[in-house]
């Protein structure tokens, strides 16, 4: 092609700068960019499911649904990327002697209207991104009235858990199925991250700082809660055990680690008649509570238990707790424990 | 034609015996002695002053830093003009000569030298050399994690090296372009004869230069177990290494902002008759935007670190909040800088690859001007996302969707990036050298890390995979699959003009295979890792993430083999290789106009612009070219060969 | 190449124009016009200077964020009593409320240096009328004798403090202000014992008053963010 028609070419075109939309260049790449694209809605849709643990709260389904969404949405984008790219490795290559160079190309300094276009399309891509961001977030922000209070303090190299009101404190986690859950977090020494993985929510422990996050589990199953922010020595093993159980199940199990029946029943959210351990709820299927193995239950230590038999399980602490009162002292020196006013 | 009147070199000049002064005696010898003297002198001082008072050892470890690189800097000489100056002995013609190399061979790379070629050499050396330990470390990394509880490394040992590893990475692709090219090549781009300040150019060199044993003597003093972000109130707490950490930055930090605001003064001040802002190569206005942004993220590094240090040294109380402070002080001023870091580190390779992609498919770049305002949306955008860093930290969560919003608008400038770069290539007449291939590769990397950004950057997502191995993989993918590769590339093409020789190619493309294989297996792994829910900077794992690991481990020693083979090459290249012609490239650009080797001052006669480098097909003659033969103080002087066709060149601007 | 014609150029410093001063060559030995040089070291300090702002402005930020948050009550110790006794850096109680520190010393030192600023200007009228060297070295000593008491000012106010650096948010932030000051002093002086030996030498008489802007530039520069971080100590405590 003479550098006039190459000239004259650009001038006719709008989108592609260079040849018709459908003619040869434009047609192959958009057969290309059709199949990348397809490709990318492929492992979109199929790959996260697959990828990421079961996820067992509505906000770890939105973290799912926010992969497929995005990955999809970009697909396209990085698909005419892709498809460009490759074409002209095939297409315009210079071939023979690599000594040379290759004559000039066409004199192209740019195109308006498929800068605009793509400005156009990204533009609009922010904007769907941005709305659903939001919009999923505001969702996550809903509070509830009937809230599972959990208090969680980490120290190096460790989670503690306490549920107020019931005076139990361990270093596994048990929530009932269902029930709102709140999550009090702080941390005696230094910046460690609270994250349950598969609940879909995540936030730093702080010293001197009481941080919180809401999640309902809606899922039965175990899962490991670890710490994300880099803390120290073994910050690797800090980590424990957590299970999402039937609220029968929860109940005795907040018995088992000292909680009398009728505090126990009242914070699992279930009628002391009605505690029979064996109902589980229809269409769940992975119904597996454990009981974690011996190591946590030495921490324990009843006579904590005494001054709380009545409180209900909706003491939130203030948002900033000058000395740590509001929590249990941490578990290196469990025997003085002192239960939550 | 006429013959050229080709003025004599400077190199060439005969200088008395006293020029130079006290230059003639210090070179890095020197320098390493009085460094090594004074900081012993200081530590014997601090130790015996400080040790018994409260914050002793920390005290000890920043005095004696102080003392290594206030020692070495006097040793190389980088107090001579300024105590010359208070002095009112300034620097005599003769001196300054001497300073610039002239007359010592190739001793000058050993010596503080104003020359900004052996700037630049210098600064290749050092970034190649920072390269080879943070990969060391990565390699270590990686043999940790090759099994779920591998007892190579101990955790202290392990934390420590994730550190450095981090940071030694970090200062070195903050450099890797605008230590080595904007210090060679850019000047020559624009038609100066050297950097604005000389001096200040060889000083960032050996500045930066006495930081790197700071972050080195790390693994002596304890290690930081922090990470490189070493969020407080763990870095206050950590060994006596963190003070050698934090001396590092701060001296690292001097070193930047100098050469920062060398790069715009010399931009914006010595370019070439002709050479309007408009003409620039985009190389430079990357480098310049760069280092403007540089400027404004320095400060904050600088204000961090010294805090970090005052509180550990004198016990003031920032980052501990029972005393009064906060970490949710240390992250915001911390990424305040971190984020525009990021873009430093990005914006220079981006750049250059626009430069390369338009060589080498023989076309201009694809919307100069776009591309222009792309980098200059990214940087304006990039001071205000900081908080994207801290979405799970707790801090301020009713601004999570501010910031979810500056964070993904930055997408769009980088698309339009993006656009610019795949434009460049639409059509052209693609000349598959070895700069070419890590073109490719950069934009195949470079899409991957832009996708997986957009999922951290919405909150809800990032509630799942801030902390994790997810988050590893995104920003390797940005800042080595993209910046480094985009480096890369920039190291294969200006290689010929900097050391004078060509790089053997198929060396070249068998490290390229590995390279480019490496990338993605090794961060596929990881990002593996992170939908598995693995977090990061852990020495030991469960063993359900067994699969990725070792899939990310095979892929980084597959990675390090591309790299050994790479760095081979440029050995092999630099003792053996072909003999480089000017301009192996056809390129337009004034740096492949000048001789190679490329002599002092560069232009034997000053160069003339008559249009900027992206004249491919037009059919004109080359718009920036250096006359061989005219005078050089002529204000009528046209383009050698193309007397008579000025009206036309210019005629051919109104395209 | 559409900007041949669209694009003005406003830094065609063509060669060969503007008087070659002493003392301003390249390394290369080549001589640059004066304006070039001056425009040069202008557009330096005034970058060096963005980023001291910068810098400036992040330190109060820290200190209005430290106060706002009064992290366990320790921005200035005011909830601590005897019966509930905060912890200071180091572990011992702090039962009152930490004095604060007499606003005079920081009016004072902050009066020095705007004095010192002001003589720098004045050694500048003197350079740029070119008169004799007496008119830049006088008030350029003068300059640097201001310099001087502001430093040995900051110094002292550090010993008369009533409070040390591990005495919670406000002492911290206090102490690091006077840090910021002490070590802009110290730059300041050292390019102020320059201009005033430079001058007395006659390096400053003639073509390179510019020179002395630059100085002035810096000095008046130190002398604000002197007084910004003095209001914001004193006031906002």
């Amino acid at each position: 092609m003479s550098f006039e028609e190459q000239v004259d070419d650009i001038e006719a075109n709008t989108i592609l700068g260079g040849e018709p939309f459908f003619s040869r260049a434009g047609g192959k790449i958009f057969i290309i960019w059709l199949v990348f694209t397809a490709i990318g809605v492929l492992i979109g849709v199929y790959a996260p499911h697959h990828l990421l643990p079961t996820l067992l709260s509505p906000q770890g389904s939105d973290v799912w649904k926010t992969i497929v969404v995005f990955t999809v949405l970009a697909a396209p984008v990085a698909a005419f990327v892709y498809a460009v790219s490759f074409y002209s490795l095939f297409a315009w290559r210079h071939k023979g002697n690599q000594d040379e160079p290759p004559p000039d190309a066409m004199p192209q300094r740019g195109n308006g209207p498929m800068t605009v276009v793509w400005l156009a399309i990204s533009s609009l891509l922010v904007v769907v991104l941005l709305f659903w961001g939001i919009t999923v977030w505001n969702t996550q922000q809903v509070t509830h009235a009937d809230t599972l209070q959990v208090n969680v303090t980490g120290q190096q190299w460790v989670w503690t858990y306490s549920y107020p009101g019931t005076g139990v404190e361990t270093r596994t986690l048990e929530l009932p199925l269902n029930r709102p859950v709140e999550f009090n977090i702080t941390s005696v020494d230094v910046t460690h991250g609270f994250w349950p993985a598969v609940l879909g929510v995540q936030v730093d422990a702080n010293p001197n700082v009481t941080t919180i996050i809401r999640t309902t589990p809606n899922k039965l199953g175990n899962f490991t809660v670890r710490c994300s922010q880099l803390c120290g020595l073994y910050h690797a093993f800090m980590n424990n055990k957590a299970a999402v159980v039937t609220p029968q199940q929860f109940s005795t199990w907040l018995q088992s680690q000292g909680a009398t029946q009728a505090v126990a029943d009242q914070s699992a959210g279930v009628s002391s008649s009605a505690s029979s351990p064996t109902t589980t709820l229809p269409g769940v299927t992975t119904a597996t509570p454990t009981t974690v193995p011996g190591e946590t239950a030495t921490t324990l230590t009843p006579d904590a238990t005494a001054p709380t038999t009545t409180a209900p399980a909706t003491t939130a602490p203030a948002a900033t707790v000058p000395d740590g009162t509001t929590t249990t002292t941490g578990p290196a020196d469990s025997t003085t424990t002192t239960a939550p006013a | 034609m006429t013959t050229a009147l080709a003025p004599p070199l400077l190199e060439d000049t005969k200088l008395g015996p006293n020029a130079g002064g006290l230059y003639e005696r210090l070179n890095i010898w020197t320098g390493l002695g009085f460094g090594i003297f004074l900081g012993f002198v200081a530590w014997v001082v601090s130790h015996a002053t400080l040790q018994g008072s409260n914050w002793g050892s920390d005290m000890v470890v920043t005095c004696t830093m102080l003392g290594w690189v206030i020692g070495f800097n006097i040793g190389i000489g980088t107090f001579n003009a300024p105590i010359r100056w208070m002095l009112g002995h300034d620097q005599t013609h003769e001196d300054e000569l001497y300073v610039a190399g002239v007359g010592q061979g190739r001793h000058r790379y050993l010596k503080y030298c104003t020359d900004h070629k052996v700037v630049g050499t210098q600064y290749l050396v050092l970034v190649m050399v920072l390269f080879a330990v943070g990969g060391t470390l990565a390699m270590m990394i990686r043999t940790q994690l090759i099994t779920a509880h591998s007892s190579f490394l101990d955790p202290q040992t392990y934390n420590a090296i994730v550190t450095v590893h981090g940071m030694v990475m970090i200062i070195a692709t903050i450099v890797m372009v605008s230590g080595p090219f904007a210090n060679f090549i850019m000047p020559i781009m624009i038609g100066a004869k050297d950097m604005a300040f000389p001096r200040l150019n060889a000083m960032s060199f050996w500045v930066i230069f006495s930081a790197v044993p700071c972050i080195l003597a790390t693994f002596f003093l304890g290690g930081v177990n922090a990470g490189w972000t070493t969020y407080a109130p763990l870095s206050v707490q950590a060994p006596p290494a963190m003070d050698a950490f934090a001396m590092c930055i701060i001296v690292f930090v001097v070193s930047v902002t100098v050469a920062g605001v060398n790069t715009i003064v010399t931009v914006v001040t010595m370019r070439a008759k002709g050479m309007t802002m408009g003409r620039l190569p985009i190389f430079t206005w990357g480098s310049i935007i760069g280092a403007g942004l540089g400027l404004y993220a320095m400060p904050a590094f600088l204000l961090a670190m010294t805090m970090m240090i005052t509180d550990r040294v004198t016990g003031t109380s920032f980052f501990v909040a029972a005393y009064g402070g906060s970490g949710w002080l240390w992250e915001n001023v911390f990424w305040i800088m971190g984020h525009p870091e990021v873009y430093v580190i990005l914006i220079p390779p981006v750049a250059a690859v626009l430069e390369i992609a338009s060589t080498f498919a023989r076309k201009p770049v694809f919307g100069y001007k776009v591309a222009i305002a792309g980098f200059v949306a990214i940087a304006s955008l990039a001071i205000m996302v900081w908080a994207h860093h801290m979405f799970t930290t707790g801090w301020a969560p009713n601004l999570a969707g501010p910031f979810m919003l500056t964070t993904e608008l930055i997408s769009i400038p980088t698309g339009i990036i993006f656009l610019c770069t795949i434009g460049t290539l639409w059509k052209g007449s693609i000349w598959t050298r070895l700069p070419m291939y890590f073109v490719y590769l950069f934009i195949w990397n470079f899409i991957i890390g832009g996708v997986t950004g957009i999922y951290l950057s919405d909150v809800p997502a990032d509630q799942y995979f801030h902390g994790d191995m997810f988050v590893t993989a995104h920003f390797h993918y940005t800042l080595l699959g993209g910046a480094m590769i985009g480096a890369t590339a920039a190291v294969c093409y200006w290689f010929p003009k900097m050391s004078g020789r060509m790089l053997n190619e198929r060396i070249g493309k068998v490290a390229f295979w590995l390279i480019a294989i490496g990338i993605q297996v090794t961060y596929f792994g990881q990002f593996w890792e992170g939908f598995q829910g693995m977090p990061r900077r852990v020495a030991y794992y469960d063993p359900q993430f067994l699969s990725a690991n070792q899939m990310s481990t095979i892929g980084a020693y597959t990675l390090m083999a591309g790299w050994l083979v790479f760095l081979y090459m440029m050995l092999h290249g630099w003792r053996n290789g072909k003999i480089a012609p000017a301009n192996p490239w056809h390129s337009k650009t004034l740096e492949w106009k000048v001789p190679t080797p490329v002599p002092l001052e560069n232009f034997l006669v000053d160069p003339v612009v008559t249009s900027d480098p992206y004249t491919y097909g037009e059919g004109v003659p080359d718009g920036q070219e250096v006359p061989d033969f005219a005078p050089s103080d002529d204000p009528e002087l046209v383009p050698a060969g193309s007397a008579g066709s000025g009206a036309q060149t210019d005629a051919g601007g109104d395209h | 190449m559409s900007f041949t014609t669209t694009t003005h150029d406003d830094h065609d410093h063509g060669h060969g124009h503007g008087p070659a001063v002493e003392g301003a060559e390249n390394p290369g030995g080549h001589h640059e016009p004066a304006e070039l040089r001056d425009h040069k070291e202008r557009l330096a300090l005034w970058m060096f200077i963005g980023g001291d702002a910068l810098f400036l402005i992040l330190m109060v930020f820290s200190w209005f964020y430290l106060r706002t948050l009064n992290s366990n009550g320790m921005w200035d110790a005011a909830q601590c009593t005897t019966a509930n006794p905060c912890e200071d850096g180091l572990g011992n109680p702090i039962v009152a409320q930490i004095t604060r520190a007499d606003p005079w010393h920081a009016v004072i030192i902050a009066g020095l240096t705007i004095l010192a600023a002001g003589f720098v200007w004045l050694a500048e009228i003197g350079a740029k009328k070119n008169t004799t060297k007496g008119a830049i070295s006088g008030p350029a000593g003068i300059a640097f004798l201001f310099m001087v008491l502001a430093i040995a000012m900051q110094i002292y106010q550090f010993q008369v403090l009533p409070f040390t650096t591990i005495d919670g948010g406000y002492a911290s932030t206090y102490e690091f202000f006077m840090g910021s000051t002490l070590a802009h002093l110290l730059i300041l002086a050292f390019i102020g014992l320059g201009l005033w030996i430079r001058s007395s030498r006659g390096r400053h008489a003639g073509g390179t008053w510019y020179r002395v802007r630059l100085i002035r530039f810096f000095a008046v520069w130190v002398a604000l963010s002197t007084v910004i971080l003095t209001v914001v100590g004193s006031l906002f405590a």
